[in-house]
Formats: C-alpha cells, sequence, structure tokens
C-alpha cells in the first residue's frame, strides 16, 4: 500500500512537470513585439536589409496615459544574405528575443521591389510564427525602412496606422486593396501576375521620426496609400495611379465602395454618385487563337450630392444618369486594361481563369501568355442602377434659364 | 472476469475518431489535385465493402481476433505466421502516426520541445487507457466524438464566415482529371484512411449488439468519408491546389488566415486539439489491435500486461522509422502503396475465399 501511494506520488510530480507545457515556454517580458518588418535590397550586393518595427510596450499602453516620453516604436536593422538570418542578427542590437506572431505588415522597399520579390515570403510560409494573412505594401520613391521608421497620429502604432489606413480607403475609395502574403504567394505561383499596394511619403524623413513631428495639429510628414505597383514574374515593372488603379480593383472584383462624379445637364462632373455594391463576372476564352475576356460589371449607387439642377423626381434624368455612371465605369477599366496591356502583365488573373475553365486552351498559350493577353480583346458590359437619391429628390439649386 | 462490451454508438464513435484520426489533418490523395474531395467520396463504397467483409468474418467467429480465424481457417501453419505479420505492420503504423502526430505539433507550435517528450506524453495517455480496458476507452470515445464533430463545426463555420472560401477553386472538374479522382481514390484513399479499418477485426469481439453491426459500421464510415471530403474540399478551396499541395499541414495553414472582423482569429489551438485527439484514438486502437493479436497469438491470459511492452515499441519506432519529416512521408508512400493493401485487403479476401470454399464443401471439422 505504501509502495503504490510513492507511485502515484512520483508520477503526480513528474507529469505536473511535464505536463505544464513549460518547456516551451517564453515569458511575455522577455519578448520583442515586432509589429511591422520591413525589407531592403543592398545596393546591389546580394542579401536584404531587414527592418523591425518592435513594439515599446512602456509608451504605447493606452490605459496608463504616456508615462514614458519615448516613443511608441522602436527601429532595429539588419543586413544579412537571408531574411532569418537578419532576423537572427538583429539580436546584436534588440535585447530581447524578436517575436513575430503580431506582424501584421511587411513593406518591400521600392529598389528591392524591382529586381524581384519572388524569393522573400517563402519564410512567412515556412514559419508558424509569421502569418500568411499580414498585409503587404510597397514603397514608393523610398526604402522600407523609412516608412517603418513614420510616428503616426491618431493611432499609436505605426503598423498599426498604415494598416488602417490601408483598410479604410479600400473600404470607402476603393483604389487599394488590402494585399496579404498569402496573395502575393498565389500570385507568383498562378499564371498570371500581380499588384501590391504602395505606400508614400509626403514631407520630410527625417523630422517624421521624432515625436514632436506629432505635436502639431497639421504634421509635418505622413504617409500616403498610393497606387498599385504592378508586378511581372516577381519584379516591379511600373505603377498604377489614379483611375487606372481603381479600374484594376474593379476588374479585379475587389471594389467596395466608392464615389463616381458624373455630368449634370449643364455642368461636367458635378454629381456625386456613391457607389456601395459592384460585382464583376469575367469569362475568358479564345476565340481563332486570341483571348477574348468578356467583363461583366453590375453596380448600384447613391447620389450623394448635386452641384447643379437636375430633376431627379423624374426617371428619363435618373436613366441619363446611370448611363453616365455607366460611360465614366468603363472608361477606367478601359483605361487599366490597356496600361495592363501595354505593360504585357496580366494583373486581372484572367490567365488563371483560362487555366481553370479551359484548360486545353491555355495549354495553346501558356507559352507565351502576355504577349496573347496584350492582343487580347476586352468585351465589357457595364450595368449601373440607382438606388436611392438621398433625403431629397429635386435640389434646391435653381434650373439655368 | 467479466467480458468488456461495447455498444452501438461506441462503435460509431470509435470508427469516427479512427477515421478522422490523422486523414483530417494531413494532405491526402495528393494526385487528384483539387478533386481530392471528390476520391475521398469515391474511395467510400470500397471503404464500406471491405468494412462489411470485416463484419462478415466476424460474424462467422464472433468472439475471435484476426488471428484466432486465421488459425482456424488456414490451419494452424499457415495461419500462425501469416497472422504474425500483422504485429510489426501495426506497431509500425502506430509508430508513424505517433510521428506524424509529434512533427506536426513540433512544427506547428512546440518548436523547441524534443520530440520525445511530445511522443511519450502522448504514448502515456494510451498507455493508461488501454489498461483500463476497452470498455473505458470507448466511453472516452463516446465523449471525444462529440468534441470533435462540436470543434470541426466550429472551425469550419469560422473559416467559411471570414469569407475565405473561394468556390472557384474546387470547380470545374475536367474530364481528364477524373482519371485521376480514381487513381487516387484506390487504392491510396481506400486503403489509408478506410483499409486501415482493419484493426477494428480486434475491438469487433466485444461488441454486444452483432445485428447492428452492419449498420453502425457503414454508418460510422459514411459519416467520416463526409466529414473527410467537406474538411479537405474547405481547405483545398481556401489555400488553393498549390499551396495544398507544399503544406504539411493544411489544417493550420488555413486557420491562422482566420481573421473575422479583427477579433476572431489565431483559432490555432482548435486545430492542434483535433490533431491531438485524433491522433491518440488511432494510436490507441492501433495499439489495442496489436495487444490482443499478440495476446492470442502467444496465448498470453491477461492482455493488460502487454500493454507497456507494445506501446513502448510503437513509441521506439516512432523515433528509428525515420531521420525527418520528408524521409518519414517518403517511406509511408512505400509502405501505403505496397504493404498496406496486403494487410488490409489481400489477406481478408482470402480468408473470407477459403472460408466460403471450406464451409461449402464442408471440410471443417
Amino acid at each position: 500500500m505504501k509502495s503504490r501511494l510513492a507511485l502515484l506520488l512520483a508520477v503526480c510530480i513528474s507529469c505536473s512537470l511535464v505536463l505544464s507545457g513549460c518547456w516551451n515556454s517564453r515569458e511575455l517580458n522577455e519578448l520583442a513585439i515586432v509589429s511591422g518588418i520591413g525589407i531592403d535590397s543592398l545596393d546591389g550586393k546580394p542579401g536584404y536589409r531587414v527592418t523591425f518595427q518592435i513594439i515599446n510596450p512602456s509608451s504605447s499602453s493606452q490605459t496608463m496615459g504616456s508615462t514614458s516620453n519615448q516613443p511608441p516604436i522602436v527601429i532595429v536593422s539588419a543586413t544579412d544574405r537571408t531574411i532569418f538570418g537578419a532576423l537572427r542578427k538583429a539580436s546584436r542590437r534588440a535585447t530581447r528575443q524578436l517575436f513575430f506572431a503580431h506582424t501584421q505588415l511587411v513593406i518591400i522597399g521600392e529598389s528591392l521591389a524591382r529586381t524581384g520579390v519572388t524569393s522573400i515570403f517563402d519564410i512567412f510560409e515556412r514559419s508558424h510564427e509569421l502569418r500568411l494573412n499580414s498585409a503587404v505594401l510597397v514603397s514608393k520613391d523610398t526604402d522600407a525602412a523609412s516608412v517603418l521608421k513614420l510616428l503616426t497620429t491618431l493611432e499609436t502604432l505605426p503598423s498599426m496606422g498604415l494598416l488602417k489606413k490601408m483598410q479604410n480607403t479600400s473600404q470607402v475609395w476603393g483604389e487599394n486593396r488590402r494585399v496579404t502574403v498569402f496573395e502575393v504567394i498565389n500570385g507568383i505561383t498562378g499564371a498570371s501576375d500581380f499588384t501590391i499596394n504602395g505606400v508614400q511619403i509626403v514631407g520630410d524623413v527625417v523630422e517624421g521620426q521624432k515625436k514632436s513631428s506629432l505635436e502639431q495639429s497639421d504634421p509635418m510628414v505622413g504617409s500616403l496609400m498610393s497606387g498599385l505597383g504592378v508586378f511581372k514574374e516577381g519584379q516591379l515593372i511600373g505603377w498604377l495611379n489614379g483611375p487606372e488603379s481603381r479600374g484594376t480593383q474593379w476588374m479585379l472584383n475587389k471594389l467596395n465602395e466608392t464615389n463616381v462624379n458624373v455630368d449634370s445637364p449643364d455642368t461636367e462632373e458635378d454629381i456625386a454618385v456613391n457607389i456601395f455594391y459592384s460585382k464583376t463576372r469575367v469569362k475568358v476564352e479564345l476565340q481563332d487563337g486570341k483571348p477574348v475576356f468578356h467583363v461583366h460589371i453590375a453596380e448600384e449607387g447613391i447620389i450623394n450630392e448635386t452641384g447643379g439642377f437636375v430633376d431627379l423626381s423624374k426617371e428619363k434624368e435618373l436613366e441619363a444618369l446611370e448611363q453616365g455612371i455607366e460611360q465614366k465605369t468603363a472608361d477606367e477599366v478601359r483605361q487599366a486594361f490597356e496600361a495592363a496591356q501595354k505593360m504585357k502583365t496580366d494583373i486581372f488573373n484572367l490567365g488563371n481563369e483560362l487555366k481553370r475553365i479551359h484548360p486545353d486552351q491555355w495549354e495553346k498559350v501558356k507559352q507565351d501568355w502576355s504577349s496573347a493577353f496584350a492582343e487580347g480583346e476586352l468585351d465589357l458590359r457595364v450595368e449601373a442602377f440607382i438606388r436611392s437619391t438621398g433625403m431629397r429628390l429635386k435640389p434646391y439649386i435653381p434650373a439655368k434659364k | 472476469m467479466r467480458k468488456e462490451v461495447i455498444g452501438p454508438f461506441q462503435l460509431f464513435a470509435m470508427i469516427v475518431l479512427f477515421e478522422l484520426g490523422t486523414a483530417v489533418v494531413v494532405p491526402i490523395g495528393l494526385e487528384s489535385g483539387h478533386a481530392v474531395w471528390i476520391s475521398i467520396l469515391v474511395a467510400l463504397p470500397g471503404g464500406i465493402l471491405l468494412f462489411m467483409l470485416y463484419t462478415y468474418l466476424y460474424r462467422q467467429f464472433p468472439d475471435l481476433v484476426i488471428s484466432g480465424y486465421t488459425r482456424k481457417i488456414l490451419g494452424k501453419w499457415i495461419g500462425w505466421p501469416l497472422s504474425l505479420l500483422y504485429l510489426p505492420v501495426l506497431t509500425y503504423n502506430g509508430g508513424r502516426n505517433l510521428r506524424e502526430a509529434g512533427d506536426l505539433l513540433i512544427s506547428s507550435s512546440y518548436d523547441r520541445t524534443p520530440i520525445f517528450i511530445i511522443n511519450s506524453i502522448m504514448i502515456i495517455a494510451v498507455m493508461y487507457i488501454l489498461y483500463q480496458g476497452i470498455e473505458v476507452f470507448s466511453r472516452t470515445s463516446e465523449i471525444y466524438f462529440w468534441l470533435i464533430v462540436i470543434m470541426g463545426m466550429i472551425s469550419n463555420f469560422v473559416v467559411i464566415i471570414a469569407g475565405l472560401v473561394q468556390f472557384k477553386n474546387l470547380f470545374p472538374v475536367h474530364p481528364g482529371e477524373w482519371i485521376e479522382v480514381y487513381k487516387s481514390a484506390y487504392p491510396n484513399i481506400w486503403i489509408f484512411p478506410y483499409g486501415e479499418l482493419v484493426c477494428f477485426t480486434a475491438v469487433l469481439p466485444h461488441f454486444k449488439t452483432k445485428n447492428k453491426i452492419g449498420r453502425t459500421g457503414a454508418g460510422a464510415i459514411t459519416l467520416s468519408a463526409l466529414m473527410l471530403s467537406f474538411t479537405h474540399a474547405i481547405e483545398m478551396s481556401v489555400l488553393g491546389p498549390d499551396i495544398y499541395s507544399r503544406t504539411t499541414f493544411p489544417m493550420f495553414t488555413m486557420i491562422t488566415l482566420v481573421n473575422v472582423a479583427n477579433f476572431l482569429q489565431r483559432l490555432d489551438a482548435l486545430v492542434i486539439l483535433t490533431l491531438i485527439i485524433g491522433v491518440f484514438f488511432k494510436m490507441s486502437i492501433y495499439c489495442y489491435a496489436a495487444v490482443s493479436i499478440t495476446a492470442d497469438l502467444f496465448h498470453v491470459k491477461e492482455p493488460r500486461k502487454l500493454v507497456i511492452p507494445v506501446c513502448s515499441v510503437v513509441l521506439y519506432s516512432s523515433f528509428v522509422s525515420a531521420e525527418n519529416y520528408p524521409v518519414h512521408m517518403n517511406d509511408g508512400k512505400v509502405f501505403l502503396e505496397n504493404i498496406l493493401p496486403f494487410l488490409c485487403a489481400v489477406i481478408p479476401v482470402l480468408l473470407f475465399v477459403v472460408h466460403l470454399v471450406r464451409r461449402r464443401f464442408g471440410w471443417y471439422r
């Protein structure tokens, strides 16, 4: 009986030692939580300069109020031939082990993007800490490190700020969208090419790293979501801006909500229509060896502002406006399509679509898909509906005589 | 000592958990690309047929495990060595399941823990439950069946409402691909996971309602096939054929992508739990089958005494079988194509035919 009791005790003690899971333990106060990663090229040499934006817990907590005068983030960077190498080398500058499970943002410097991004993302797949759904940005006209160093207003954590900026603008304006590492990998492996959001710095970069830059109501520097970077075979070859980038989103069926200005009977572009629903259907086929892209866009909008007189109680006027929206949308999509054809990059997933639906036809063109795409024909159909005119019918503005 | 018995629902739960086991977490039937979910359904009739074969043999000899009736049917001199073949295969495959679970746990979250510790903890749990007996085990599986079903529903539901599912990754299935669907269904998916049900020949003698066996088994296999097919279809539709074919742990990759309203995310624990529960039941049944066949072959009066030695062999084989995960996967392919079909299908069919012939001509004494 006594020996059994001793055995039981031994089992209990050994279980509590092993099963508590402390083997893998990492204490929170021994970790440096990385919120953003920036990857730059080393002018011509192989390898990367990797910049980590680390959260400074004592000055980013909101409940305590800013107790210290330190900025909410700390920047650490290291260079190495591989990203993992750089990440381990960074330990020479960081007091705590870098922890990547909360990384939300990956920024790629423009010069690195121009030489190719294909090999960067393997670590995001292979590691169990890094997430496939972190967002990717390309820093336009600057390196990734300077974007990460910028402090932001409203949001304490700059990467969170950038992320929210991106989400916000893609939600209501639609020139950008949240591109994740997962999408980029699918873009690299798929038959088509892909686009990544651009981010730009406006103002003085050096000032933006100081906390004092935030101590005025109009911050000296800021970041700005700007256009879509076009990648061909993993290399950045150009930028799509304004209507071209919104047209791309339209074509990809990624548009949530946006604003289109259409002409009223008297004045140009003085009626603001809020597009709140848009659905794009794409069919691809080969006709006489040439790809034909059938694109059908259906969109719905609300009239939010009129600059001149238009009798919105009349069905005919509304129909004319709907036609105006269709015209504007088609214009933007055509612009985007032509820009892509000029660059010979299929950024609209059309190759994947052809491969999926007609694998036999795909076999014929896959050798030289980008030139086949460049010669392809766009068969575009847009249908727009105005669902509401807001709180008023006729505007108070008098009609011109 | 009283004979241990299991009820119909308990058997049902055990079969479902066994089938889901590792098959739900690792990629299966890679040859069929994005149509793997159809392959799973195509292999289902074959799986049910195989199970019917086992139940037929069980009805003929309701008190014997597979090694027992092998000796009855083929005679002592052929039957004994042939049944002995089951032991290395069962222990090796049990070890493979353990290894797979250990490796996946290490690569997904316990990166610093030695595999020996993880595997030992799991095998200790198996030893404990088998030492308690099959009845305790079956009651446990009754509870965990619901747990797995609920967790599976939560994970799939969350993935769906996160808007990750893209049905264009699943359709269309072109005529040429149907051949590949069929090819990966037979024999690969037919044997793994359906053919592995051969382990249940050791459990069935404890089943108390003999006339319900067919319905219970077929129902359980159909349900698990539907669950497997659905889960793999969701995994494929979220990840796409490219990532699905390269990932070691598709379910984990899928769940890491979930982000519902910046609030519901990092549900990795659900997947890890599914893996651990599934492997626990699968491995336990493998070990149990090995224990009861050993006890039968060597006339051990109390099978319990064999639990610790057999489980130790399983633990040991989980290490020495492969140096690393790629080697483990390649070994698995060879094992699945050359050895497992022999024990899951060829021997039972042989027994069935010989038994029919002997009975027809009255060659039983």
